[in-house]
Formats: C-alpha cells, structure tokens, sequence
C-alpha cells in the first residue's frame, strides 16, 4: 500500500464541521483555481517551502496505519464533543485508496470529506457512501468560466453532485466568493437555481475571499495572480439563496 | 450589555489617567523621626501605614460611588540607607523585600470589621499584657486599624461635604463594622485592599471573591435593595476602580501586578460553590475589559458548559483571561502536600498561577525558577565531549536540577521576611496569636519553578533520537554546531528542528524527557524536609520572565544566558514560556497540547504554571465557535491536566499596534501570567507575544 502524503493536521478546526474536529489536509489536487489559499496542497509531491521561520519539507507521508493510530488516540475527546474527523486538501479524492485503509482502521468517530468533486464517479460514489458529512465545492455554474479559472471542467463535479444528492450522505455546498470572479449575482444566483431541490441539501456555506491568500505563493517560488482583489469587497448575496428556501451560512 | 455612560466616563478617564492630576509631588518621610524616637522595625511598619493614610488626600470624583484614589505614587523606606543594610546584611530578601503574593482572608475581615478586629487585638493585649513582643505587635496592628479607620471618616466628611449622602452613610459605617450592603462590602473592600498597596506590599490579590461578597449581594437582591442591572453597575465601577493605580504597582512589566481574583470551584466542606455572582464577575469583567483584575476560574471535569461559555465569552476579549484551573487535581494535589482538605478546596490562585490559601498560606510561592534548557545544554555538551552514553547524560541533567533547586533554597534558608502589621490584621489568627505574620502562618512552604521545559526536553529528544538512536548526527558535529550557533550548518539546525521529537505533539519520546524533567524537579524539592520556616518546596510549572531572562542573559539571574540548544535553536531566541510548545514548533493543534501535558503527575507538580495556548481571534467569529472553545478547555480539564490559559490572538493587529501604538492604546494581551497593555511591553515582551504560536484556523 502507497502512503499518504499529508501536508497539513490541525486540530480544533472549528469551520471544518460539527463539534471540535480534527482536520488532515491530503496533499496533490487536480484544480488549479487562481484564489487557493493552500497552494502547497496542489502538487502532489512533498515540496520545499521556505516560511518566514526558515525552511521546512510541507507534505509528510503517512501509511493508513500511522494515520489511524493518530486520530484514534483522539477518538474518544472528537465523540465526546459532537465532533470527529474532517478529510480536507488539496483534493482527498486523489488519494482515495489511501482514505479507503485509514477508514478501515479507524474507531467509529463521524466523518466529514472536504471535496471539490472533481474525481471519476465511481471513485467519488465508493468514498463518499463511507462519510457522514460531506462538504462539497461549488465555484461556479459557467462551464467556460470554470475552466478559465480552474483549470477544469465542472461537468464531472456536477455529475457527482447529484451522486451525492443520490447517496444520502447529508451534505453542505460552500461556495468561495472571489470578487468579480464568483461572487457575481448571476452565479450565486446560478448555484441556488441548481442546488436547492437537491435532497440531501443541509445548507450553503458562503466563504468571503481570503485576503492572506496569497501568502504562502512565494515560499514555494510560486507566483499568486489575483493580488489585485486583496481590497476589493466581496459581494455577498445570500438572499439569494434564501429566497429559494435555502438555508446559508456566511462566514 | 453595554456600560453606562457613566462607566464609560469613568473608564476612559481612568485610561486617560486624569487621576494622576491629584498625585502628590512629596510623600512623607518617616526615618528620621523614627530613628529618633527609636522604633523598631514593627513599629516602623506601623508608622509607615499611618504615614501614609494620614498623607492620603482626599479626591472624591462627580462620577464615583466607590471612592478611593491613591495620590501616594511612591512608599517611602522605613529604615536609612545604611541601617537596612545592616538589617539586612548577610540574609536573602524576597524580590522587593516586603511580603508580597499571599492572600488576605477578606470574608473573615469583612465579616468583623475593623473594630472586630480591634477587639480581638485587645483581648489578645489584655491576655499576653507582660509579653513586650507581643504588645508590641498588638500595639502595631491597632495602629493600622486606627489609621485607616480616620482615612475612611476623612473620606466620610469630606463626602458629607460634597453632599454624596450614599458615600459619606457608607464611610462612617466601613470598614469600622461589617458591611450591611454589597455597595459597603466593595466600598470596605476597595480601601482596605488599597492601603495593603500603600503599605509597600504588592501583588496584593482579592481571593475568592464570589464567595465571600456573594452573601452581602444575595442580601440586597432578595431585600429589592438591588436588582442584576444595578448590581453589575456597581461591580463593574469596582473593577474599573482597580485600574487606577496599576502604574504605581511594581511589577517587571506595567500589568505584572497580581490583582487577581478567584471565582467557582468548591466550598470548604466541598459543595459546589458557583454562585450568581461568579457568573456576574465574568460578564462584567467581560463588559469593562481592563486589565484589572485578573480573573482565575476553578472548574471540574464537570463543570456545566454554559458557565464556560460565558468564561469563553471573556477569553473572546483578547484580555487573556479567564484562566483556568482544575480543582480535580489541584486540590488532591494541596492535599497530598500537607494541606487539609478544607483548606485545600479553598486554594486561591497568587498573582501569576500558583495555589495559596487564603488567611492561612505564608507560602513564598516563586523563590525562583530552575532552568531546564541550562540543565539539559550543559550536561549535552559535557557529556557528549565526554563520549557518554544517553543514560549519563541524563545522570547529569539529574545533577544539574537538583544542584539548582538546593541552590535556590539555600540562598532563601536565611529568608528575611520583614513585619507585617497592617496585613496581619487581615490574615487568620495573627491577631488572636499576638504573632506578626511574618513569623509563620499555617502553611510556610516555598515554589521552584522549573522554566522553559519544552526546550528543555526537545533538547534531550534530539540528542537521543538523532545522535544515540539514529546516529544521524555525530556527537562532534553537534558540538560544533552548538558552539558556533549554528553558523556554518544551518542544515543541521533544520534537521534537528525538523526531525527531533517535540514537545506538544503527543509524541511519546519528547514526552517522556519532559515527564522525566519534572519527575528530576519534584525528587529534588522532596528530598528538602524543611525549607527552613517549617515548610516544604512545591514544584510548578510556569516561567514567568524567564523564557527571556534565560535566553539572554540578565542581571538578576546567576546562570549565564543558555546559547545555542540542540532543539535547532538558535542563541538568543526565547524559550517555551510556562507549559507549551517552544516557540516556532509546529504542532497539530491544541489536543496533542493537552495530551503531552496531561502525562506530568500534577500529585508531585503542584505549584502552578498553565498551559498556555493561543487561538487566532478568527476563531470566535461564530457563535458555534464559543461552545466549541467551551468544550475545548472542558476536554482539557477532562484529561487531567491543572491550568490552562486561552489567549485570543491576531499577529496582524499586534503587528499593526507596534508600527502605530497610538490607535491601540487599549490592546490588551496576556504576557506570562498576567495581561498587560500590548503598546506598554517592552519590545523583546511584544515580539514574544507575536511570535508564539496559535493555532489558526479554517
């Protein structure tokens, strides 16, 4: 069995689901959105970074063993605070085998995925039917538009919605609000035209662009395109949302 | 809910100091006429209170219902020059000198008054009259009393005067008698606690303060006197009044002053003692948001989340407190150190984090702290140019801890603790004894601190897994690292920072040389049977200034500054402060934190010293965000660990507040076991405060 590679573990990460969670961030994702704020999760590889604290290796392999014996010494404070653990990234579907083994090893503890949707149906269907949650991206509705500022298509991330919506997992969409790029009216209004007769709908989370994005781009000699937006304000809309009868959270 | 405006007013002057306008230039002097009438140090002592009280002018304030201003700024000495030195040559003196970090027993005197008080004094007189110590200190103590009974009936007419009816009826009955009101208790409370200040103590703290007080509050809420309303409006003019003279406090740091308050926990004989008024001691100290006073929550494994909520509510502030300490084991702790089960469930927490009891603890809780980075850097370095195994290395660490602590209590064998009169008025027994406080009371023990023990322990960590497991790293290279700081290796001090096991991470080989630390700590205070006033020596855990002190040198410190370490870090960067990670460790978050804390045996570790983590003030955007926190400092109570301090934290504002101090003149963080005014550090304090890590998230 391959290890994992994980760039990241944060305990008590109080916007990655109920209760106090314990977060593990899965390295490599297949989007190459312009916003990210977490640009040492794309390449899958371990990666050099030099932080303002001197250099440090983000990306740590893990075998499902190693992992589990990690969350599991938890376990029992996660269950007693309404709370468990969160698979974010990066994108956790490129390692779904590597989630499969931890899964397998791990104590009864609820379980939430953090997820663009971007994966092979059956790839998406097999791992979400083992999650209790399910936080599910949506960015935006234009295909053409997704794919300028992506990088991909979101015909598969749709498809998989509705796998989702199919499979029962409860699941909230969380929608980043980048100014001019997704925040606009016509797309949030496009997003809750298309989720809000979804069954399994628990609400939508709206994420204000992070002003501090662009961070961590130069520690790994990357170069972060949007930093015209750092001022600019975020377009808030959810009674747009609201008026579908769609519960949202702003954050 | 918001403060009025006239609290409003009231805490933006005192803020603005428009009370310093009614500072005196001069305060009297006494030695002089003390050398020629020919006092002895007690009745010095007592002389220096009536000096002062009577020197005290009267300043009543339009807005004020709780008056006292202090316009003493200094305390004069009671000795010349050269006779102190002669009194005090060739003996150790505590810090400044006068006893300082203890508790009154503020429910007993309230419950007297001063004139009870008086009486037991003279019934005591009457019993020992042919006893001239005795007489002489009896004598003293009725000469506070008396002084500051005519500051209160100066403060009384002057206030007649003003025609403040409510504040001269309160006056001419306390502190003479016991308060019949809650107003009377605060307004007892303020003076009486003030004058302990102007008698030269200082880290003078107000105890449990829901306890005793909640019985005069219970009085006027049932009786209609007092609706909550009314009864916050008067606690929150007491807190604000607290700040006024905190620039007068020495301290290492303004804000280093332990006024410190206690609230929950349990009573004496054991019943739960959370009452109305500890949840209105956090919403008011919430609403005011001054630095003043500090308060300590005592909670349980148990204790209802709603309460922590509430507490969280405060933390959310960014004040750094509440600070939380975990009757659980605190108390079995006192117990196991010869404290009586009563006493032990009415521990108090000092200035900074240890435990004391109220009235009956002369315990001189810091005497001092053994550096564990020096303990560890030394016997590394000597036992690695030795060619020893792990095992001899850890012989000398052994040595160097123990060599500490007896050093330590060595130099305080000969503790010179001078009169007390005034604050013996106070304490439990001193009057009814005819015996200065100074001289004894029920519990006379010492604290050693063991500082800086992550650093300490990853020190030990490192050496073992990479020189002696691994053997990734030779011991020459490592000396030569350490000796050059690092200079031409900087790849080494990456791997050492970035391979070596760590404190905080829940990781079983750091945790055990941090265990070990303070197992090595606690077998040496043990082997002490008596520290020389017929107490023992508690071990804690907390650092205090010497996070910094120890990192780079200081002139109050014997040890040299600690160079480079074998953690990977570099000389002259701080040290962990108190229990928690060292500074740029990265960690998963704060239950690992609590898991590596919760392994040390808080039976023999019992003097006090949080784990102290930080969240990013992003954290609390959400009203979720409160019960989870809520929940956070319940699992670590659940898990067994002591004390916990929550700071709320934003790098970007702290950052802001250093380049333009003049928009944040009212950022307040906690520094080691206070909070201060960020702009009012100094900035070796400030970059530490930035620098340590929180734990941000999303």
């Amino acid at each position: 069995m391959t290890p994992g590679i994980v760039f990241d573990i944060k305990e008590f990460a109080v916007h990655d689901g109920p209760g106090i969670r314990t977060t593990v961030f899965l390295k490599g994702c297949p989007l190459s959105c312009v916003w990210c704020h977490s640009p040492e999760g794309k390449d899958p590889a371990p990666q050099m970074m030099h932080t303002p604290r001197g250099d440090r290796i983000a990306g740590k392999a893990y075998t499902p063993e190693a992992l589990a014996v990690y969350l599991n010494n938890q376990v029992s404070i996660l269950n007693a605070n309404e709370g468990g653990v969160t698979f974010s990234g990066g994108e956790p579907l490129m390692q779904a085998a590597f989630i499969h083994s931890t899964l397998d090893l791990l104590e009864p503890v609820h379980r939430l995925l953090d997820t663009s949707g971007f994966a092979e149906r059956h790839v998406f269907g097999d791992l979400v039917r083992r999650f209790d949650m399910v936080y599910f991206d949506l960015k935006l509705m234009d295909p053409q538009a997704h794919r300028t500022h992506t990088g991909v298509s979101n015909a598969p991330i749709l498809n998989n919605l509705q796998i989702l919506s199919q499979s029962g997992v409860p699941f909230v969409i969380r929608v980043p609000l980048i100014p001019t790029i997704t925040d606009t009216d016509e797309n949030q209004r496009a997003i809750a035209d298309h989720v809000y007769s979804l069954p399994g709908l628990l609400r939508v989370d709206l994420l204000p662009y992070n002003q501090l994005a662009g961070a961590k781009y130069p520690m790994l000699g990357m170069v972060y395109a949007l930093h015209d937006l750092e001022k600019h304000p975020v377009n808030l809309r959810p009674d747009l949302f609201l008026s579908k009868g769609i519960q949202v959270l702003c954050h | 809910m918001p403060l009025s405006e006239r609290l409003i007013r009231m805490k933006e002057a005192v803020r603005r100091g428009d009370h310093h306008q009614y500072r005196q230039q001069h305060v009297p002097m006494l030695t002089a006429e003390s050398d020629v009438l020919g006092l002895s140090w007690m009745q010095r002592q007592a002389r220096l209170i009536t000096a002062m009280c009577e020197a005290e002018q009267v300043v009543i304030q339009p807005d004020e219902r709780i008056v006292f201003t202090r316009t003493l700024p200094t305390v004069p000495p009671v000795y010349q020059n050269e006779d102190w030195a002669c009194l005090t040559a060739e003996r150790t003196l505590h810090e400044l000198g006068p006893i300082s970090n203890i508790c009154a027993d503020w429910g007993f005197v309230l419950s007297q008054g001063l004139l009870g008080r008086r009486d037991a004094a003279l019934a005591t007189r009457q019993r020992c009259a042919n006893q001239p110590e005795t007489v002489e200190f009896i004598d003293s103590a009725i000469e506070t009393i008396d002084a500051v009974l005519a500051l209160a009936e100066r403060y009384a007419k002057a206030a007649r005067a003003m025609n403040q009816g409510d504040i001269a009826d309160a006056l001419t009955h306390v502190p003479a008698h016991p308060p019949q009101t809650f107003h009377e208790a605060l307004q007892f409370l303020r003076l009486v606690h003030a004058v302990v200040w102007l008698g030269g103590h200082y880290h003078v703290g107000l105890g449990r303060f829901d306890q005793f007080m909640w019985p005069y509050l219970e009085r006027d809420l049932a009786a209609g006197r007092l609706d909550n309303t009314s009864a916050e409006e008067l606690l929150a003019e007491f807190f604000i009044s607290l700040n006024k003279d905190s620039d007068l406090y020495p301290g290492v740091q303004q804000g280093d002053n332990g006024q410190t308050l206690t609230i929950g926990g349990v009573t004496p004989s054991g019943e739960p003692a959370t009452n109305d008024l500890t949840l209105m001691v956090l919403r008011v100290a919430r609403d005011v948001s001054m630095i003043d006073p500090k308060i300590n929550l005592r909670i349980t494994a148990d204790t209802d989340l709603d309460l922590l909520c509430l507490a969280t509510e405060l933390t959310k502030k960014g004040l750094g407190f509440p600070q939380y300490s975990n009757d659980d084991v605190v108390i079995p702790g006192l117990v196991a150190h010869g404290y009586a089960l009563e006493d032990a469930r009415n521990y108090t927490v000092a200035a900074c984090w240890e435990f004391i009891i109220p009235g009956k603890g002369l315990d001189v809780v810091n005497i001092g702290a053994v550096s564990f980075p020096y303990a560890a850097d030394t016997a590394i370095r000597a036992g690695l140019r030795a060619g020893e195994s792990f095992e001899e290395i850890m012989e000398r660490v052994r040595h160097d801890v123990q060599a500490q602590v007896n050093r330590l209590v060595g130099t305080y064998s000969d503790l010179l603790l001078p009169p007390a009169p005034y604050y013996s008025v106070l304490m439990d027994g001193c009057l009814e004894s005819g015996c200065d406080l100074s001289r004894g009371l029920t519990y006379n023990n010492f604290g050693i601190h063991g500082a800086c023990s992550a650093n300490g322990a990853d020190a030990l960590a490192a050496v073992q897994k990479l020189v002696f497991q691994d053997q990734a790293v030779s011991p020459q290279q490592l000396l030569a690292a350490l000796e050059t700081n690092f200079a031409d290796n900087d790849t080494l001090r990456c791997l050492l920072h970035e391979d070596g096991p760590k404190v905080g991470n829940n990781d079983p080989q750091a945790d055990v040389m941090l265990v070990t630390l303070f197992d090595m700590l606690a077998e040496a205070c043990e082997q002490i049977e008596d520290n020389g006033r017929g107490g023992i020596v508690r071990p804690g855990t907390g650092s205090a200034m010497y996070y910094i002190w120890l990192a780079r040198g200081h002139e109050n410190m014997r040890e040299p500054a600690v160079g480079a370490t074998a953690d990977g870090r570099k000389a002259g960067t701080p040290f962990s402060a108190n229990l928690a990670p060292a500074p740029g460790v990265r960690v998963p978050g704060p239950i690992s934190v609590f898991q590596t804390f919760s392994k040390l045996d808080y039976q023999r570790i019992v003097n006090g010293g949080p784990i102290t983590i930080e969240l990013s003030s992003s954290v609390f955007g959400e009203p979720e965000s409160i019960r989870k926190v809520a929940m956070l400092v319940r699992t670590f109570a659940q898990l067994g660990c002591q004390q916990l301090q929550v700071n709320s934290l934003n790098a970007e504002t702290l950052r802001e507040a250093q380049f333009q101090p003049e928009l944040h003149q009212d950022l307040i963080v906690r520094v080691w076991g206070w909070s201060g005014y960020f702009c009012e550090l100094s900035p070796e304090y400030q970059e530490h405060v930035i620098q340590r890590d929180f734990y941000e998230m999303g």
